[in-house]
């Protein structure tokens, strides 16, 4: 479905992703994990347009390369931030409405609207103002901004950062239940490897810009290299 | 004595709301796209020019209605194409903010020598758009003025219009408050930053249509709004059109009884006096925000 060859991205001398290549399947959810700096969401940042790059990403065997993010975005690859990229001024409704209104191709859709917000949980909230909410409500909208766009791939970008767990467990399972029930396949950057196993059916792990391993997550996580460049002796030690 | 500052009142309300039409267009396209447009005062020369070509060159029928028709499409067509061609290659670039205000500086005096070249130095004139004047107890306002006035207020609400009810204006919205959130949720950020840029060139243009009724038309007539419309949005607070209002208004008061109290010369004099005053106190301006 998703399938990235040869990626390379350079800024200056410094090369942030190198000859890359992994593939996604329809369905899965797969996740991508490395210490920070790696080089994860400079590959989201290829995947979606943001940044131009070497090599080529196919999505349905249309190439990405040179596509502006608008069109990835309405081709059906959307994504979440780190850092929640809400539209502060707008309200709940109108967030998620915006996704609808420019990213769906057929256009707006107040029924789907009603139901993400919904499925979110925030048809109570819809009337406040985005800058409102607390980090969880602005992860939801984000989420339901990008759902809003009918994507058939979604990118979360380390959903669970700054989340207690609680909120992890929420999220997890509110990442389950978009693939599952709206069949949307996901891609997940995360640094909590115990999430990314439970919620991952592959996973990439990447340091400085290079594969280091890709696989069942239960084997990549036990494989000596990526203990020893990621996770740590202590990882090792508590599984 | 009253009826002479209702006069004055009057006249600085006239000339705040062409302001407030101007410097809302200026912090439109700075709120937007975080460019400052330093060719803002020769798109304003550029409307007053097509209204005088369309009207004392061509001899065009129909008034400032058919004026209006014609010079709001050019005005957006130009602004429009304008940031595509100079400033939206810059954006890809490092220091582009930088760039950017070189490049309309350039695309200023290029503009102002053209006017020169191709209009000569003197000033040129437009019949006022309504003659006459109203009288209520006893003050008289001029037709003129009555409709620059309607006019603008009319613009103002049309673009607030714009902004909160059609689909272009819902992306003007979301690019304003998130660039990157809004391109990946299909928005196509580059043409909303290029139609801003045109919009606010209409802004602006239409600003200098009607304002060219009162002070005339001339190559450098424009570097005055500039500097104005700079005030007014450094005043209301960078990228606040609400800020901007109020800023417009209260600076074309300000200048009208400036004006009539010490002399046209005093008015640069006392707008930067008030604005210096009000960023030394609140270095947001009116309206504006931190960040």
């Amino acid at each position: 479905m998703l399938q990235a060859s040869h990626l390379t991205k350079k800024f200056g001398e410094l090369v942030a992703v190198n000859d890359l290549s992994f593939s996604v399947e329809e369905g899965q959810v797969y996740g991508i994990a490395g210490p920070n700096g790696a080089g994860k969401s400079t590959v989201y940042n290829l995947i979606t347009g943001i940044y131009s790059f070497e090599g080529d990403i196919t999505f349905d065997g249309i190439s990405l390369s040179g596509m502006p993010p608008h069109k990835i975005a309405q081709l059906g690859i959307s994504r979440t931030f780190q850092i929640p990229q809400t539209f502060p001024s707008l309200s709940v409704e109108q967030g998620v409405g915006v996704g609808s209104r420019f990213g769906d191709s057929d256009g707006y859709d107040s029924e789907n609207v009603e139901s993400i917000l919904e499925f979110l949980g925030l048809e109570e909230d819809r009337n406040l103002i985005t800058s409102d909410l607390n980090l969880l409500g602005k992860k939801k909208l984000m989420i339901g901004s990008a759902l809003a766009t009918r994507p058939r791939v979604l990118l979360l970008d380390e959903p669970m950062a700054g989340s207690n767990a609680h909120e992890i467990r929420d999220l997890m399972e509110l990442i389950r239940r978009i693939n599952k029930d709206m069949g949307v396949t996901i891609i997940v950057i995360e640094h909590f490897m115990k999430v990314l196993i439970e919620l991952t059916d592959k996973l990439l792990i990447i340091e400085s810009g290079t594969k280091i391993a890709e696989g069942d997550p239960n084997e990549v996580t036990q494989l000596p290299e990526v203990i020893e460049s990621y996770l740590g002796d202590a990882y090792a030690d508590d599984n | 004595m009253l009826l002479e500052y209702l006069d004055v009142f009057i006249s600085g309300m006239t000339i705040g709301s062409v302001y407030a039409l101007m410097a809302v267009g200026l912090t439109l396209v700075y709120g937007v796209s975080r460019a400052f447009n330093f060719a803002y005062g020769s798109f304003y020369s550029l409307g007053g020019y097509i209204a005088w070509v369309l009207m004392m060159l061509i001899g065009l029928r129909g008034g400032y209605f058919m004026v209006f028709a014609l010079a709001i499409p050019i005005l957006m067509v130009f602004g429009y194409f304008t940031e595509k061609a100079i400033v939206a290659p810059l954006r890809k670039r490092s220091d582009w903010e930088v760039k950017v205000m070189m490049i309309t500086l350039g695309l200023a005096l290029f503009m102002d020598n053209g006017y020169q070249v191709l209009f000569g130095p003197r000033m040129k004139s437009l019949p006022p758009i309504m003659d006459g004047a109203i009288e209520a107890g006893g003050i008289y306002i001029s037709n003129q003025d009555l409709m620059i006035f309607i006019l603008s207020i009319t613009g103002i609400l049309a673009f607030r219009w714009i902004l909160n009810n059609t689909r272009i204006g819902m992306a003007v919205r979301a690019v304003a408050q998130n660039p990157d959130g809004a391109q990946i949720v299909g928005i196509p950020k580059d043409k909303i930053f290029a139609a801003t840029f045109g919009i606010s060139t209409v802004m602006v243009g239409a600003g200098g249509v009607l304002l060219a009724q009162k002070y005339f038309i001339s190559p450098m007539g424009g570097w005055d709004i500039l500097v104005k419309s700079w005030v007014i949005t450094a005043f209301g607070g960078m990228g606040s059109i609400r800020g901007g209002l109020y800023a417009a208004f209260i600076l074309g008061l300000l200048e009208a009884f400036v004006g009539y109290w010490f002399g046209l010369n005093w008015v640069l004099f006392a707008l930067f006096a008030v604005l210096l005053t009000t960023l030394a106190i609140r270095p947001q301006g009116l309206m504006g925000k931190w960040g």
